[in-house]
């Protein structure tokens, strides 16, 4: 098992799917750049915030918690079985992160000054924390991520023929670099960890401030300890879901050896956030919302059984042996985290005057989407050319 | 509901008080000594006649685009409940009174300057900063447009620039400090021909409002709004209608940033918890790296991969 | 008279202030002297013992000063007691027909206010302090001296000029702005060749109020379960009872009258939402104790008749009289008794032509005492003959001859 780049065709009738998609998203991107957000979305004075922030940003923070749960498992716990799940999860939560990075960069209104916050400080905002911790954190997974580049230069860097005289600099740089950074690497992953659970939580804390603008289905003061719980609930199944999804495209044997084992992990993590959700709904006496059955009612009761339904499966065997099972699970899991994080942004968010309930506009869900595919793009070339997913050797060996 | 709502908050908001172990509630920001000197506005709704010169004087010092002062006149913008915006940062609205139909209600609605603002609490650079003087200004050159502000806001009173690319401001009242700062009043306290906007010290202008309410308890409901929501606020009002009619949020006393700081402080306390939480990482690390028999097993085990890389 | 309390009350006011103050008393002995004469001047003038219980509508220096010693440089004042202190003894005919109120007249022409016919309005409402509101007696005060020409100020428990102005107008006339905006109806616009001097509208000048068109009867449908009919007989009060207009319509806005159905969508007459206490104040403050059939019936109520109300037939001449010859010209008229001798006074024996009651007495009769025929003095009850005579009786037999003198 061994991680190295995957030999497969670039172009499938999928990968022109998503780059129609992602072109859909750029042409509604280019609009949101020229003529302001307001043009592209339905964003208004009530309704601030909307999907690119409660999907784009929140739900890809909690998504791309794979990176620190597995870094958290495979270096810190020293579990070494799992080390061939650490490169690609690493990989999920460098893209993820910059996509929401990214998403950030296209919500907010003035984008030229994203870098504002580095050396403006605001100690009492939430936000601030999000926005500082995002910032070091994706620092740290590129840097996290710099060995696979130097596994894959190292002795072969080859620029075109008028820069050759640099070919044996950099290769020297890249050298002292790595050596460097596999001297100090336990730094940042430590570092990785301990910035992931500080802004995962604190993606909770942003919206305890809305105050009783916000549903008290999901207004709690706990809300950070839920979203710390549930992004590590969610680490796991969306590193089997991309695993389980990339065999399939790779057209590789998926790893259930590690993945059951993963996925036995699930359940009791999964069985304490829904302590804490279900705890937090009788201590503050807001069942009573959900017999209401409105929108709200209903969205978390969505949220609440697909978290339910994840929990039982991962809890039988049978499930977690299937490759089937597994993807069925995690997806479940993956689907009541997305629905959380949009609830908590976009449903609970229903402020006193509010005219127009909002509602994402079709260039608001084009960019989401576009972006989501050119993310799956980006991940499927980079797979294909640096050293990320681990291969029996046999098929290395068979594929070159 | 709505009530139903806001007492659950009420109850959560206490637990999340009580849960924040580590808060001790000591919110730097939100303790620093408001001056005794900080200014206050009272609007007398009984007293405003809608003619909303205060909107266009507003505009005027705010350099935003307005239309004539004669067409003030006209009643019939008064047919829908409007908001402010990014071309007026100060409305006024019209609510029938019930008790005599000739007499309605008019209620300005602007920025209430809270004495402990939630979109200071909030804002990412702290563009958004509670002056001495009371007054809560947007600094035009931090703020980044994230629309927390927004979001924090108990009164719904930011707003943004959504049809500009370049440039979008979050505008909102700024009690006029450029013109304060030339001696002047506000540009809505010194057009407005009633003094229905009474300005004054905080203090003083309660003092009024106090009396007012005492003097006239016939007219006016025994509320000061502004007195105790969310902490106090500079912008006051008292009216012959109960709040809750004239569209605005019931809120409680408690600052609007409270909980969300103190959470913010107890995960931040003097950076102890994320140090102990890297120290204790790195103790687990060392421990199982150990246990596993190879002092340089990371080290080892990532050549391995680059070797294998290499293959 | 008016005249000297104007320069009385000032000089006993600056007195006392003077004479309060311990210090001034010892070190000027003058000051007793002047007190002394004052008061030998309010004494000639057969001045009330307490010379402010008139003036002053009762006023206590504590109305207004806070503290035991006030002066010029610090008068302690209190908080404006505005319409609880009543001020002016003027009536509305005697103020001017125009006002023009130019003290603020910086970007528009100064305000003419046609002071006569709010004058005469002001009857029916607050009166002259309705306006004139923290005004004691003596000269009318401008609004300048209490209310600040500059917007910021010290002392904000006063409304400043402007809003002073501006609040006297807009209270009654709020829509005003709605309909004409501020250039038609109060101010135009100065113009560089104006003069300056206000043109008030020929509609204004020298206007009086129309004659108020009275109604004769108004019969409300009420909501009570029982007694569902009022009726109220407008003139009766007015005109029989001589109650005076204030005395019911002294809180009246003047919107009740001048409500404007033009520009607004409120459709109809004013309907003001009252309490149970307030919707019955205008006739239980006279009606006290009166049960409630007496408003509330099931029909219509006739007119008042004087049998009816009283039980008292008001026959030949009684009923040439006006109310108030019996009744004392004090509103609301009491119940009087029906002793005659309470009003004639002079009915009494000698003195009492008999022939007006319908019997001449006879010379045998003609020198008795009242009470000797009329026994226990009710003159109401015809006297029996059997009460002296054995063998007569009345009126087969009369103590005189019939008929009028």
């Amino acid at each position: 098992m061994i991680p190295a780049p995957i030999k497969y065709k670039f172009i499938t009738p999928g990968v022109i799917f998503l780059i129609l998609i992602a072109l859909n998203g750029l042409v509604f991107l280019a609009i949101r750049f020229i003529s302001g957000i307001g043009a592209v979305t339905n964003l208004d004075n009530a309704t601030p915030w909307g999907l690119w922030i409660g999907v784009d940003v929140a739900a890809g923070v909690a998504l791309a918690a794979g990176g620190f749960t597995s870094a958290a498992l495979g270096h810190i716990m020293h579990r070494e079985e799992y080390h061939s799940i650490v490169r690609p999860a690493l990989l999920t939560a460098m893209l993820g992160y910059t996509f929401v990075a990214f998403a950030v960069f296209v919500d907010i209104g003035r984008f030229y000054f994203i870098w504002h916050p580095l050396i403006m400080w605001n100690g009492n905002s939430a936000l601030f924390e999000v926005g500082i911790c995002v910032m070091i954190y994706v620092t740290v997974l590129y840097i996290e991520f710099f060995p696979m580049v130097t596994e894959k230069f190292i002795g072969r860097v080859n620029f075109p023929q008028f820069l050759d005289f640099l070919n044996k600099p950099v290769d020297m740089i890249l050298r002292y670099l790595d050596s460097r950074l596999s001297a100090t690497m336990f730094i940042f992953i430590i570092a990785g960890v301990v910035l992931s659970t500080l802004h995962q939580s604190s993606l909770g804390t942003l919206m305890v401030i809305a105050g009783q603008k916000m549903h008290p289905l999901w207004q709690t003061p706990i809300l950070p300890l839920l979203f710390l719980l549930s992004a590590i609930s969610v680490g796991f199944p969306m590193v089997i879901f991309e695993s389980l999804i990339a065999s399939r495209s790779f057209k590789l044997k998926p790893e259930m050896k590690i993945l059951s084992r993963l996925g036995r992990m699930i359940g009791p993590i999964l069985g304490v956030y829904l302590a804490f959700k279900i705890g937090d709904i009788f201590i503050r006496e807001t069942f009573k919302y959900i017999v209401i059955f409105d929108t709200a009612a209903w969205m978390f009761i969505v949220e609440m059984a697909l978290m339910m339904i994840a929990f039982a499966l991962f809890l039988s065997r049978k499930v977690t042996r299937s490759p089937l099972g597994l993807f069925i699970a995690s997806s479940f899991v993956i689907a009541g985290v997305l629905i959380n994080r949009m609830n908590n942004f976009i449903i609970a968010y229903n402020p006193f005057y509010n005219p127009v309930k909002y509602f994402p506009s079709f260039g608001e869900i084009s960019v989401t989407i576009g972006c989501i595919a050119l993310l799956v793009l980006v991940y499927r070339a980079i797979v294909m050319y640096f050293p990320v997913i681990s291969q029996e050797k046999r098929e290395i060996i068979r594929k070159i | 509901m709505k009530n139903l709502n806001r007492r659950d908050f009420f109850k959560s908001a206490a637990l999340g008080v009580s849960l924040t172990v580590l808060g001790t509630s000591k919110a730097k920001g939100s303790d620093k000594m408001l001056s005794d000197d900080r200014l206050g506005i009272l609007v007398d709704t009984d007293v405003c006649v809608g003619c909303r010169h205060c909107e266009w004087a507003c505009r005027v010092a705010h350099n935003l685009p307005t239309p004539d002062l004669d067409n003030y006149s006209d009643n019939s913008v008064f047919k829908e409940y409007r908001r402010p915006d990014a071309g007026s940062l100060t409305v006024v609205n019209k609510f029938e009174n019930e008790k005599n139909p000739l007499l309605p209600i008019h209620v300005k609605v602007q920025c209430m300057h809270c004495e402990r603002p939630a979109c200071v609490s909030a804002c990412i650079v702290g563009a958004l900063t509670k002056g001495d003087d009371g007054s809560v200004v947007w600094d035009d050159d931090k703020c980044i447009g994230c629309r927390y502000c927004m979001v924090a806001c108990p009164f719904q009173i930011p707003t943004y620039d959504y049809d500009r690319s370049i440039d979008p401001h979050i505008r909102k009242c700024d009690l006029c400090t450029d013109r304060r700062k030339n001696d002047e009043l506000p540009a809505c306290v010194n057009i407005c021909p009633n003094e229905a906007l009474l300005f004054g010290k905080r203090d003083a202008v309660l003092a009024v409002a106090k009396t007012r309410v005492k003097r006239k308890s016939d007219v006016y409901v025994n509320h000061i709004y502004g007195e105790h929501e969310v902490g106090g606020t500079s912008w006051m009002y008292i009216a012959r209608k109960s709040f809750d009619k004239l569209n605005m949020p019931h809120l409680a006393a408690n600052p609007a940033p409270g909980i969300s700081e103190s959470i913010q402080h107890g995960i931040f306390a003097y950076f102890v918890p994320p140090v102990t939480l890297y120290a204790l990482l790195g103790t687990i690390m060392w421990i199982t790296k150990r246990r596993s028999g190879d002092d340089d097993e990371l080290i080892s085990d990532e050549e391995e991969k680059g070797k294998g890389g290499k293959l | 008279m008016n005249k000297i309390y104007f320069i009385i009350i000032p000089l006993v006011l600056v007195c006392c202030l003077l004479g309060s103050n311990p210090k001034l008393q010892t070190k000027n002995p003058k000051m007793e002297e002047n007190m002394v004469l004052l008061q030998d001047k309010i004494k000639k003038k057969k001045m009330p013992e307490n010379p402010y219980e008139n003036m002053m509508q009762g006023l206590k220096c504590q109305s207004c000063h806070a503290g035991d010693y006030p002066n010029k440089n610090d008068p302690m004042l209190r908080a404006c007691l505005r319409n609880s202190m009543l001020a002016t003894f003027h009536f509305s005919p005697e103020g001017p027909d125009e006002v023009v109120i130019d003290a603020m007249s910086e970007n528009y022409n100064g305000v003419a206010f046609s002071h006569k016919i709010h004058a005469q309005m002001s009857d029916m409402s607050t009166g002259c302090s309705g306006c004139h509101h923290y005004n004691t007696s003596g000269r009318l005060l401008s609004c300048l001296e209490c209310h600040d020409s500059k917007r910021s100020r010290e002392d904000i428990t006063v409304p400043d000029l402007k809003a002073a102005y501006h609040r006297q107008c807009l209270t009654c006339h709020k829509q005003w702005f709605h309909e004409n905006g501020c250039s038609t109806m109060c101010h135009t616009r100065k113009t560089s060749n104006s003069t300056g001097s206000v043109q008030s509208p020929p509609s204004v000048k020298g206007k009086t109020h129309p004659p108020l068109k009275e109604p004769m009867k108004m019969v409300w449908e009420t909501n009570s379960e029982t007694g569902k009919i009022v009726t109220f007989f407008h003139n009766e009060h007015n005109k029989i009872f001589n109650i005076s207009c204030e005395t019911c319509h002294k809180q009246d806005n003047c919107l009740k009258c001048h409500e404007n159905k033009k520009h607004d969508d409120y459709s109809g007459t004013v309907k003001i939402k009252k309490s149970f206490e307030n919707h019955h104040k205008a006739c239980i403050d006279c009606h006290k104790g009166s049960s409630c059939q007496k408003c509330h019936r099931d029909s219509e109520r006739e007119p008042f008749n004087h049998v009816q109300s009283s039980g008292w037939v008001l026959k030949s001449y009684h009923s040439q009289l006006s109310c108030a010859k019996c009744h004392g010209s004090q509103t609301p008229y009491k119940k009087l008794d029906r002793n005659c001798t309470s009003c004639h006074k002079n009915f009494i024996t000698g003195n009492f032509e008999h022939g007006k009651a319908g019997l001449v007495l006879s010379e045998n009769h003609k020198g008795m005492e009242c009470i000797s025929c009329h026994t226990g003095s009710d003159f109401s009850k015809t006297p029996e003959c059997k009460t002296c005579h054995d063998d007569k009786s009345y009126p087969a037999q009369s103590p005189g001859k019939r008929g009028r003198k």
